[in-house]
C-alpha cells in the first residue's frame, strides 16, 4: 500500500515539476479552465436536509466562488460539512448547525423577500458581503456565521482543488530553502 | 559470550525507546545476546506510519472526536496528537495514573516498539560543562559524577550515528558537535537574528539542531535511512527513515547482528534479585494480552522503560533487603522528578521581507541558547532557559477569521501573508526531593501493577524564570521591530504544568555518593552491580536543553562500560 502511495506521490511531484516547467505556477489555474462544476444536485445523505445543503452550498460558494480555480462547491465543501455534522458531530453540534443555518437563511433573505438560494450570484455576493461586514465590524453578533465561515475556509483549503490548484502544495518538497524570492514561489503553501 | 550463562539472555533491556534502542545496539554489536522487552506492540512502516496522508485525506478536518477525548483525555491535548497519529499515544483509560491533591502532571507517552523516539521533537543539544557543574556550584541536587570531558566522546559517537543537523557556533553554553548541514534560517529569522545579536551581545539566534538527516552517511544509508525530504510529517513516522528513531536506526543496527530478540506486548513488573548475591537474575514479565507471568533471566539488566516506568519497576521490586524499593538504599528513588517548564510563549508580526518566501517544510526552527545566569545576570532564580521558535509567512488559516467574501477574499489567501514569529522558552527545573513519584497504596492497573502517584510542584525558581523569559521575549520582539506582540503578562504568568515538556527525568539520579544517589557514574545501581538505568531517570540535573541526545550518550557509554565488565568477568 505504501508503495502505491509512493508511486502516486511521485506522479504528483512530477506533475508539479512539469507545470512549473511550462510557465510557472500560474499555469495551475489555467489548467483548470473548462472543468467547472454546477452546484451539486446530488446530496450526500446525512443530517442536513436538501434545503439546508442548498443554503450551505449557496453561502459557501459566495464566500469562495469559482474563479480560475474551483469554488467551494466544486471542491466538495458542502459534502465535507455534511460528513462533519453527520459522522463527527454529536447531537448538540448538529442542533447548533441546523438552528444556525435556519437563522442564517432568515438573515440573508433579501429586502424583496427572496430566499438567498433564489438570488443570482451577484445578488448573493451583495447580500452576503453586507452581512459579513456587519458581523466582522461587530454590528451584528453572529458566532454561528463566524464558525460557518471558518469551517468553509478550512474545508476548502484542505480539499484537493483548494490545496493543489488554488494554493501550492508539495507533498514531497525534497529540500528546505529558508529564503527564496516570492516571485519564484508566489502562491501560499497549502501546508 | 554467554558460554557460562544458564540465562535466557546475556542482557535484558527493558524498553525499546530512545535509550533502550541504544543499549540494544551497543550490546548486540559487542556480541552479546540481547532480549529487548517491549510492553507495546511491534511497529511497522506499512501499518503504523501515516506520513503520506494528504490534507484532503484527513478525517473530519482533523477535529478530535468524542472518543478521542474519552479514550485519550490527557494525550489528546499534545500538539503531536492528530487524527492520524493517535496510534502512537497511550489510551489514558488503559494506563491510569494519579496526581497528589493540589498538583497536576500531564504524563505524555506511547507504548509501542520505539516508544517516544517516533513522536519526539528531534531537537538535539549537548549539555555543557556549565550544566554538569551546576549542582555543585549552587547546591541544588547532588554533584554530577561526570564532567563534559567525560561525555564529549560519547556525544560525538551518538551524533555521528544518529545524524544531527546543526551549525558550528563556538558557544561554551551549547557545545558544537558532529553535524550534518544545518537548516537555513528564513529571511525574517535572519533579520531577527541580526536585531537580537545587535541589541543583546551574548544572545545568539542559531538554526535548531535536529536529528534529521540532511546529508546521510554511508553508515546511515546502509541501515535504509535516507535524506530528509522537508515534509515535516515526522510525528506520523517517516517512511524515509530520515529522522532518528529506534525504529529507523538503533533497532535495525541491533537486529542485523542476529543477536537481538525483541519481545513485544510484554510488560516488566519486577527486577528479580538473588538475595544471597545481591545481584539481579532477571525480570518478571506479564503478557499484555493473556496476563501470563514469566521469568526471563540474564547476566545484566538494563532499565530503559522511561523515567516513570523504570522507577516504578524498581519501587515494585522491593524485597526483604530492600523494603523501600530495589536500589533504593539512598531513599532517593522516585524523587527529584524534573521536566522543562514551557510557560513563556510569544509571537509577533515581523514587518518587511514581503518579496521573500520559503520552499519546503522545515522540521525544525531557530534556537536561542541560554543567556541568563551566563552572559547576563538574573534576579530571583538560578539556572536558565533557551528558546525554540520560527518565523514563517502566514497562510490560509488566517483567512478563517477574516472579513470579506467573494473573489477578492479568495485572492487574499492565495498570496502569503505577513511574516509571523512564534517562540517558546524551555526552562530548567531544579531537582527537589519533595517532587516524586510513588506506588499507589492499593490501586492497580488491569495487569496488577500499582498505579503511579505523581506529586510534583513547581517552585519560585521556576515561576520567576518563566516571568523573566516572557520579559526577555518581549524585549527581543521589540528590538526586531515586531508589531502585534503577544505574550502572557510577565507579572502574573505561571509555568505550564509539569509533564507538558515531555522531558520527565531525574527519579534515579546518578551521583558520587551511594548515600545520596541511586546510580554511579556509569548508570550502574550502587546497590545492584549488574543493574543499569539509562533512560531519563539518571539525570542529576536537567539543563534547559532537550535531553534525548544526552540519554543517548549516557546509554551508549554505560552499555560499553557494562560490556567491559562482562568481558573481564566482573559481571
Amino acid at each position: 500500500m505504501v508503495h502505491d502511495l509512493m508511486l502516486q506521490r511521485r506522479q504528483v511531484f512530477q506533475g508539479l515539476i512539469a507545470l512549473s516547467a511550462v510557465g510557472g505556477l500560474a499555469a495551475c489555474g489555467g489548467a483548470e479552465e473548462g472543468s467547472s462544476g454546477q452546484i451539486a444536485g446530488a446530496v450526500a445523505p446525512g443530517v442536513f436536509t436538501g434545503e439546508e445543503m442548498a443554503l450551505i452550498s449557496a453561502v459557501a460558494q459566495t464566500i469562495i466562488p469559482k474563479t480560475d480555480t474551483a469554488g467551494a462547491v466544486q471542491a466538495g465543501v458542502p459534502e465535507t460539512l455534511q460528513s462533519l455534522a453527520t459522522d463527527w458531530g454529536d447531537a448538540d453540534f448538529q442542533q447548533y448547525w441546523k438552528s444556525g443555518l435556519a437563522a442564517l437563511g432568515s438573515a440573508l433573505t433579501s429586502e424583496t423577500g427572496a430566499a438567498f438560494t433564489q438570488l443570482s450570484p451577484s445578488e448573493r455576493e451583495a447580500v452576503l458581503s453586507a452581512f459579513d461586514t456587519k458581523v466582522f465590524s461587530g454590528e451584528v453578533d453572529n458566532g454561528f456565521y463566524r464558525d460557518f465561515k471558518a469551517t468553509v475556509v478550512q474545508a476548502y483549503y484542505m480539499s484537493e482543488p483548494g490545496a493543489t490548484e488554488e494554493l501550492a502544495y508539495e507533498p514531497v518538497p525534497g529540500e528546505w530553502i529558508g529564503c527564496v524570492p516570492l516571485s519564484d514561489f508566489p502562491k501560499t503553501w497549502a501546508t | 559470550m554467554g558460554d557460562i550463562a544458564m540465562t535466557d539472555f546475556d542482557v535484558i533491556v527493558v524498553g525499546s525507546g530512545m535509550s533502550g534502542g541504544w543499549v540494544a545496539k551497543e550490546m548486540c554489536e559487542k556480541g552479546f545476546k540481547v532480549g529487548v522487552i517491549e510492553r507495546g506492540r511491534k511497529v511497522t512502516v506499512e501499518k503504523d506510519y501515516t506520513d503520506f496522508i494528504d490534507p484532503w485525506d484527513v478525517e473530519h478536518l482533523n477535529r478530535k472526536t468524542d472518543k478521542d477525548r474519552e479514550d485519550y483525555p490527557i494525550q489528546s491535548n499534545v500538539y503531536a496528537f492528530q487524527s492520524y497519529t493517535r496510534q502512537f499515544w497511550v489510551k489514558d483509560k488503559e494506563h491510569p495514573y494519579e496526581t497528589a491533591d493540589g498538583t497536576d502532571f500531564r504524563w505524555l507517552r506511547g507504548y509501542h516498539e520505539g516508544g517516544r523516539s517516533i513522536m519526539w521533537g528531534r531537537q538535539s543539544y549537548r549539555m555543557s560543562e556549565i550544566d554538569f557543574e551546576a549542582n555543585a556550584r549552587d547546591g541544588h541536587g547532588v554533584d554530577w559524577p561526570v564532567r563534559y570531558a567525560d561525555m564529549k566522546p560519547w556525544y560525538d559517537y551518538v551524533e555521528r550515528f544518529a545524524g544531527i543537523s546543526g551549525s558550528m557556533e563556538g558557544l561554551d553554553i551549547l557545545p558544537d558537535g558532529v553535524f550534518q548541514p544545518p537548516h537555513d534560517l528564513t529571511c525574517a529569522e535572519l533579520d531577527f537574528k541580526a536585531a537580537v545579536e545587535g541589541s543583546f551581545p551574548g544572545r545568539h539566534v542559531i538554526p535548531g539542531r535536529v536529528a534529521n538527516l540532511t546529508e546521510p552517511t554511508q553508515e546511515q544509508m546502509d541501515l535504509g535511512r535516507g535524506r530528509c525530504q522537508a515534509r515535516n510529517h515526522c510525528f506520523q513516522g517517516c517512511s524515509f527513515g530520515a529522522y532518528f528513531s529506534s525504529n529507523s536506526a538503533t533497532l535495525p543496527a541491533a537486529r542485523r547482528t542476529g543477536n537481538m530478540t525483541l519481545i513485544s506486548d510484554t510488560a516488566v513488573h519486577k527486577v528479580i534479585v538473588d538475595e544471597a548475591t545481591g545481584r539481579a537474575t532477571g525480570v518478571e514479565t506479564v503478557d499484555i494480552a493473556s496476563g501470563e507471568r514469566k521469568v526471563m533471566t540474564a547476566r545484566v539488566v538494563f532499565l530503559n522503560a522511561g523515567t516513570i516506568p523504570s522507577t516504578m519497576i524498581l519501587l515494585n521490586s522491593a524485597n526483604g533487603d530492600a523494603p523501600n524499593g530495589l536500589a533504593n538504599s539512598s531513599g532517593q528513588l522516585g524523587r527529584n522528578i524534573m521536566d522543562h517548564h514551557s510557560g513563556a510563549r510569544g509571537s509577533a508580526v515581523l514587518p518587511g521581507n514581503l518579496d521573500k518566501h520559503t520552499f519546503g517544510r522545515r522540521p525544525n526552527g531557530f534556537y536561542i541558547p541560554r543567556f541568563r545566569n551566563h552572559t547576563e545576570e538574573a534576579e530571583g532564580f538560578v539556572r536558565g532557559f533557551g528558546y525554540q521558535g520560527g518565523a514563517m509567512r502566514e497562510r490560509w488559516w488566517s483567512s478563517m477569521g477574516k472579513e470579506g467574501v467573494g473573489a477578492d477574499f479568495k485572492a487574499s489567501a492565495r498570496t502569503p501573508g505577513q511574516w509571523r514569529i512564534g517562540m517558546v522558552a524551555f526552562g530548567e527545573v531544579l531537582p527537589n526531593e519533595a517532587n516524586h513519584v510513588r506506588l499507589h497504596a492499593n490501586k492497580t492497573d488491569q495487569w496488577g501493577f500499582p498505579v503511579p502517584v505523581l506529586d510534583v510542584r513547581w517552585g519560585d525558581n521556576e515561576r520567576n524564570m518563566v516571568r523573566q523569559a516572557i520579559r526577555d521575549t518581549r524585549a527581543m520582539l521589540e528590538a526586531a521591530g515586531g508589531i502585534d506582540i503577544q505574550t502572557d503578562d510577565p507579572d502574573t504568568a505561571e509555568p505550564a504544568p509539569p509533564g507538558i515538556g515531555i522531558h520527565e527525568m531525574g527519579t534515579a539520579r546518578m551521583g558520587r555518593d551511594p548515600s545520596s544517589s541511586v546510580l554511579n557514574e556509569w548508570n550502574q545501581a550502587w546497590d545492584v552491580p549488574n543493574l543499569f538505568v539509562t533512560d531519563g531517570s539518571f539525570m542529576a540535573s536537567g539543563g534547559c536543553q532537550n535531553p534525548s541526545l544526552t540519554y543517548m550518550a549516557f546509554s551508549a557509554r554505560a552499555a560499553n562500560h557494562a560490556a567491559e565488565l562482562m568481558k573481564d568477568g566482573t559481571l
